[in-house]
């Protein structure tokens, strides 16, 4: 719509008047454009780890509306209704805005001084009687990247405890270590346009359609260009993604691990890998098998690699004929036959796609290996639409808690405390003694709260997550945040959640573009934003939070900054070189986002290929440049099937598998509050095969009892849902936060990742 | 003796008959006629009414349905109301408003069988053969999925999804790297419970339940 | 005046009613839907009247609605015929309370005659056939009541006043006495019922208080006047209000009694 004379005219005025306001750091091309009274800026969407751009609207001091952004590479001005909806996220009726304080059963307000200072006494405290190991920060995949560096800065260069773990931990661990495992190096080497220059499309254990919506969309849209396209949907329930794949191929739980190495067994029975990229890119490895499931509190795991001639992996591969695979999944041997014949056609480009179904997995890291390896044994890796792609759930899973390396083990740019070089790289950024920096990671996710349970946490501050929504195993941890003994649970959040109900500090906190914040998204893309509105009632940014609590701690010196977000951007920078590159903050604030590594002006969109990614010399062709332990090799790992933690028997005969649908985002504490998106869909429901209800005399709304020696839970029972159950399973979304369905999960993990298996336990179903 | 006792048994003159007998009631009868004719349209002259499962034909259910209300309290998500008195003749009928409680097609039909009088017809078994009415996407224009947004929300929560409501993807002109993915309902198979009406996501519906429009025949089968 | 055993029999019935008319809003559900159509307690009743405006109307026969529709008819011709209207509508308790308040305000006198209401049910009849909607069930105030006690609508509540106003103001219980088609329908079945009231003339001192209190005094005249041992009118309703009126217990409710 042109603007009239007037319009232009008050739409400058504003500008200068804005930019005038904020000292110039917004600059002209911030205010994207002004129309009837309405302030235009652009912001990565606050939702899932696709990484839409929006433009949001503000009017008054408010966001008044929001719209994809036309001028986004990632989604052309498209959202989801998850992101159609941003405008009405952050005003729910009960946005948290004061400091509120536990007296007792009720929650009382306080002032910001009162409670920082509570909260520094209690981190004081418990550091001088049980030392620095006893505070923690679980913090969050959906943090901003200053955030993240903020809290690793503090806790890591400051407080000197490794007891830092993102959420990313529940969802993209398991990504990571296969990721560091195969190519030493995390986050893909593919980028979005993969899915517009492929043909063949594996999908495993993703339920795309619903979950990365816009991503789906485009590969949809590649079929309808190209009918020569394949999609091909692994799953263990029928999704709407596998309504529109081409091919919907059923297995049973956890044999996705047995189906892999069938398909490499074909592969390398038949020779129809690519021998010359074998020999010049890729190693072989083993690791310890048998190596448990994390049910005890402290497991510890390392692995043992072992070096593996291509014979000995051709003998590990012997086992996992079709018919032993066939026989163990479900999937006739024909089709494996099929499947791995596609994956090694040599006229095709060939890529897999996965997300939870392969990373909330107790063999999580093996899986992710797995797949690599069929990549690597046909040399369909690194070219523009060949490539296999781990899709990120969170919206900044890779740039915050990956790329920062919010986790107990990591520094920033795929460093880790356990090297000494590592730690002297940080400290010398840091401006703190290389001794402050512990050396052995404390706690994953998981085990962070078995300590609180146990009482060798004391003090936890969670912020920008639900984790007494989500940990698996809930029960044993909820009650556990609220055992007294000296716990301190400190929760930072913007609604109430099922989180800060049990918290005994709340702060109220700004929220996407209450504040100004970088995301990255699944594809390497940085994105930034400028804040536009301020928070509600008191609320204050978490960053503002992390740099009080370090001033009250003494740790003020780690924060000298005039302009935070930007200074601890650059400083981060200095991490990132050598193939991680990012680029200048200013860069950020221009571009609808960049791909790194970013390097001379240019992103990078395929990483290790040459002629893309600028670390890759001429005439190498491609090379795993990170993975300088292996000579620039990736490693292919000869990991076998074992099975799950829980398994169905004679009491718990059904499986249990978790997830989301497209309307709602994790726990649902901002979707819940959209009117909209509750109508569209309003409570958890057990999805379940009719033959299976019919057997139990349960009928369509009718209501069912799920147990597990973990908890039980009422449901309705939905038999013709959008996802329909395969016989002897049972699916429940896990937004609700009236059906904690998580209180049934069973907390085993992956050893190598720590990474809870949400996907598989065993349950009981019953009429209720 | 009252006039009454001289008459005798019946008790009435011919000019009483008239005057007091059948004169001025009916007078009030009539009178009370006069005022109640306003409500007495045709049958669908005020729109569809979306009636409960077995519904037999709009005029036909008119006749048979006497507003005994046991499928109003029999429906367990309380969607059957009863019509009010804008509704004309269909006053006290049960009707249902999709977009404040649609039908959740309840395998065993409870409301078709508590109907006594053959309105609603208790011999219905199946969801599937239900009909009463069809959904239509009026707005077109409004709708997000076909402005190539991932909506789908009607068709996510059809009841008989992939039967009734399918996607039909398109590819989308204006980015041209995303497709459309289309809602299309399916006549002969909707059964017009309104769940579609009631998630939409827009403010005001864009895809409604209407009155199933005749299929008219012709001789192109493909 | 000696306890009125009918009378408090009857006014428990009435109350029963009501209760259940309004037992869905409180989730009761021994008892589903209204006079025109229930199940108390999983026993099909269907009022008659509408059971044969539905079939006039709509041309569907459902076996077994006529089969309810005809036990419930038999029930009542076993019992009386208008005993529906004294012991189970609710628009007659409602006209009952008006009548009470017509006595204090000593307004209307007249009264319409009874026949006329068995006119108005062959209109309705007929209206049903011609037009395909049940008229009767349509129109009805006591399908008004049983909703507005279930469900509220202002509409229902304002055509019951406005028939208590009729009745207070200008002619005595007209909807009752000549206007109910079903008090039409239901005085037809009375008139050949085994249940009856009896009359002792011994005993009677022609004091009149029975046919004061009588709402259909005409039914009484035959006894009264012309030595008849019963009431024979089907427009009789059962109610026993003479019964339990007569100081001299010259009146009785009988079944299958003969002179």
């Amino acid at each position: 719509m042109p603007l009239s004379r007037r319009d232009f005219l008050k739409a400058s005025a504003a500008a200068a008047a804005l930019a005038a306001a904020t000292g110039g750091r917004l600059g002209a091309t911030e205010v994207e454009a002004a129309e009837g009274g309405i302030r235009w800026g652009k912001a990565p969407c606050r939702f899932c780890g696709t990484g839409c751009g929006v433009l949001v609207g503000v009017s008054n001091g408010k966001i008044v509306a929001t719209k994809g952004d036309p001028a986004a590479p990632v989604n052309k001005g498209l959202n989801c209704i998850k992101g159609y909806f941003l405008s009405k996220v952050l005003y729910g009726k009960d946005r948290l805005t004061k400091p509120l304080i536990r007296k007792g059963n009720r929650m009382v307000e306080a002032s910001w001084a009162e409670e920082m200072e509570l909260i520094a006494s209690k981190f004081k405290e418990s550091i001088t009687k049980h030392g620095p190991d006893s505070v923690a920060i679980f913090g969050s995949g959906q943090w901003t990247v200053f955030e993240g560096y903020a809290a690793a800065k503090l806790f890591k260069g400051g407080i000197g405890t490794n007891n830092i773990e993102p959420n990313a931990r529940f969802c993209m661990a398991s990504a990571v270590t296969g990721f560091m495992t195969t190519f030493a190096s995390d986050e893909p080497m593919g980028c979005y346009d993969d899915l517009d220059l492929g043909d063949t499309y594996f999908l495993w254990g993703a339920n795309m359609a619903e979950c990365h919506p816009v991503l789906f969309s485009r590969l949809i849209d590649n079929r309808l260009k190209n009918p020569n396209v394949k999609i091909i949907d692994f799953g263990t329930r029928h999704t709407r993604t596998s309504q529109m794949a081409d091919k919907y191929i059923r297995f049973n739980p956890q044999t996705d691990l047995a189906l892999l190495n069938g398909i490499a067994h074909i592969i390398v029975r038949d020779k129809l890998y690519d021998e010359n990229f074998i020999k010049k890119h890729v190693v072989f490895k083993k690791g310890k098998t048998n190596i448990g499931y994390g049910l005890e509190d402290k497991f510890k795991f390392a692995d043992d690699p072992k070096p593996l001639t291509f014979d000995e992996y051709r003998e590990f591969l012997k086992p996992y004929t079709p018919e032993y695979v066939a026989k163990l999944s479900g999937v006739p041997a024909k089709t494996i036959e099929e499947v791995a014949k596609l994956y090694a056609d040599k006229s095709r480009k060939v890529n897999s796609l996965w997300t939870m179904g392969f990373n909330q997995h107790v063999r999580g890291t093996w899986v992710n290996n797995l797949v690599y390896n069929v990549h690597l044994l046909t040399g369909k890796i690194c070219k523009p639409g060949e490539n296999p792609m781990s899709l990120t759930g969170q919206p900044s899973a890779c740039g915050t808690a990956r790329e920062v390396g919010t986790f107990t083990h990591r520094l920033p740019a795929d460093m880790v405390v356990t090297n000494p070089e590592h730690r002297a790289k940080a400290a010398e950024i840091w401006g703190v003694d290389v001794k402050k920096i512990p050396e052995k990671p404390t706690y994953h996710a998981t085990e962070m709260f078995r300590a609180l349970d146990r009482g060798d946490i004391k003090v936890l501050w969670v912020q920008v997550t639900n984790p007494f929504q989500s940990a698996p195993n809930l029960s044993r941890y909820r009650k556990g945040a609220r055992k007294g003994d000296g716990r301190f649970v400190i929760v930072s959040d913007i609604y109430p959640t099922r989180s800060t109900e049990l918290a005994d500090v709340i702060l109220p906190s700004a929220s996407w573009v209450e504040k100004e914040g970088f995301f990255g998204n699944a594809e390497r893309r940085g994105q930034q934003w400028f804040k536009m509105v301020d928070p509600p009632g008191e609320a204050r940014n978490d960053l503002w939070q992390l740099m009080e609590l370090a001033r009250r701690l003494g740790h003020g010196k780690l924060f000298p900054y005039k302009y935070p977000e930007k200074e601890m951007f650059e400083e981060y920078r200095r991490f990132t070189g050598g193939g991680k590159d990012l680029a200048p903050y200013d860069a950020y604030v221009k571009a609808r986002g960049l791909r790194w590594p970013y390097v001379n002006g240019k992103e990078t969109l395929w990483r290790y290929a040459e002629g893309h990614d600028p670390y890759v010399k001429t005439g190498e062709g491609v090379k795993f440049y990170k993975n300088k332990a292996n000579d620039g090799r990736a490693v292919i790992w000869a990991r076998p099937y074992e099975p799950a933690a829980e398994v169905p028997d004679r009491q718990y005969p059904f499986w249990l598998c978790t997830g989301r649908v497209l309307e709602h985002w994790h726990t649902g504490t901002m979707t819940g509050r959209v009117p909209e998106l509750k109508r569209a869909y309003g409570a958890a429901v057990c999805e379940l095969h009719p033959e299976d209800a019919k057997k139990l005399g349960i009928k369509q709304g009718g209501k069912v009892k799920l147990t597990s020696r973990r908890g039980s839970i009422v449901l309705t029972a939905d038999l013709r849902g959008r996802g329909k159950a395969e016989k002897g399973n049972v699916f429940v979304a896990f937004f609700d936060e009236n059906k904690l369905i998580n209180e049934l999960c069973i907390d085993a993990y992956c050893p190598i990742s720590g990474e809870p298996d949400y996907k598989k336990c065993a349950v009981k179903v019953e009429k209720a | 003796m009252s006039e009454r006792e001289q008459n005798g048994n019946s008790g009435c003159t011919r000019r009483q008959f008239l005057k007091g007998g059948v004169g001025v009631p009916l007078a009030m009868a009539l009178a009370g006629g006069m005022v109640t004719v306003p409500f007495l349209k045709r049958a669908d002259a005020r729109g569809f009414y979306l009636r409960p499962p077995g519904a037999v034909d709009e005029k036909r259910f008119l006749g048979a349905c006497i507003r005994c209300g046991k499928c109003v309290n029999v429906c367990p998500y309380d969607s059957i109301k009863l019509a009010g008195p804008d509704a004309g003749v269909s006053i006290g009928t049960p009707v249902i408003r999709p977009r404040e409680e649609p039908c959740y097609l309840c395998p065993d039909l409870p409301c078709a069988r508590a109907c006594p009088s053959g309105a609603l017809d208790s011999g219905l078994q199946e969801i599937e053969k239900v009909r009463m009415g069809t959904a239509v996407i009026v707005d077109r224009e409004n709708c997000l999925s076909l402005r190539g947004l991932r909506c789908e929300v009607c068709y996510s929560n059809c009841p008989l999804i992939d039967k009734a409501i399918t996607i039909e993807a398109r590819h989308n002109e204006r980015t041209g790297v995303h497709s459309i993915m289309e809602p299309v309902i399916h006549r002969e198979k909707c059964v017009g419970c309104g769940i579609c009406e009631k998630t939409c996501v827009r403010e005001k519906p864009v895809i409604v339940v209407q009155k199933t429009p005749p299929k008219l025949e012709d001789h192109y089968e493909f | 005046m000696s306890f009125k055993r009918w009378t408090a029999a009857r006014r428990s019935v009435q109350a029963a009613v009501i209760l259940l008319l309004g037992s869905p809003l409180v989730g009761q559900s021994f008892f589903n839907g209204n006079l025109a159509a229930a199940d108390l307690m999983g026993l099909p009743l269907v009022d008659p009247l509408a059971a044969t405006q539905a079939v006039l109307a709509s041309r569907i026969v459902v076996p077994a609605f006529l089969v309810s529709a005809s036990a419930v008819a038999l029930f009542y011709f076993l019992v009386g015929g208008r005993t529906f209207c004294a012991w189970i509508c609710p628009v007659y308790l409602l006209t009952e309370a008006g009548d009470a308040l017509r006595r204090r305000t000593g307004l209307a006198g007249r009264t319409a005659p009874l026949a006329t209401k068995k006119w108005l049910l062959l209109i309705v009849l007929c209206v049903t056939v011609v037009t395909g909607l049940p008229l009767f069930e349509i129109l009805s105030p006591i399908g008004m009541f049983a909703r507005a006690v279930a469900y509220g609508g202002y509409l229902a509540i304002s055509c019951l006043i406005g028939i208590v106003l009729v009745e207070v103001v200008l002619s005595r219980r007209i909807w009752c006495r000549s206007l109910c088609p079903l008090g039409g329908f239901y005085s037809l079945l009375g008139r050949y019922s085994p249940t009856r009231v009896w009359f002792t003339p011994s005993r009677c001192t022609a004091c009149g208080a029975c046919a004061r209190i009588c709402p259909v005094e005409e039914v009484l005249e035959p006894s009264l006047g012309r030595g008849e041992l019963r009431v024979v009118s089907g427009d009789c309703t059962r109610c026993g209000a003479c019964v339990d009126i007569c100081p001299h217990r010259a009146l009785t409710m009988k079944s299958f009694a003969r002179h």
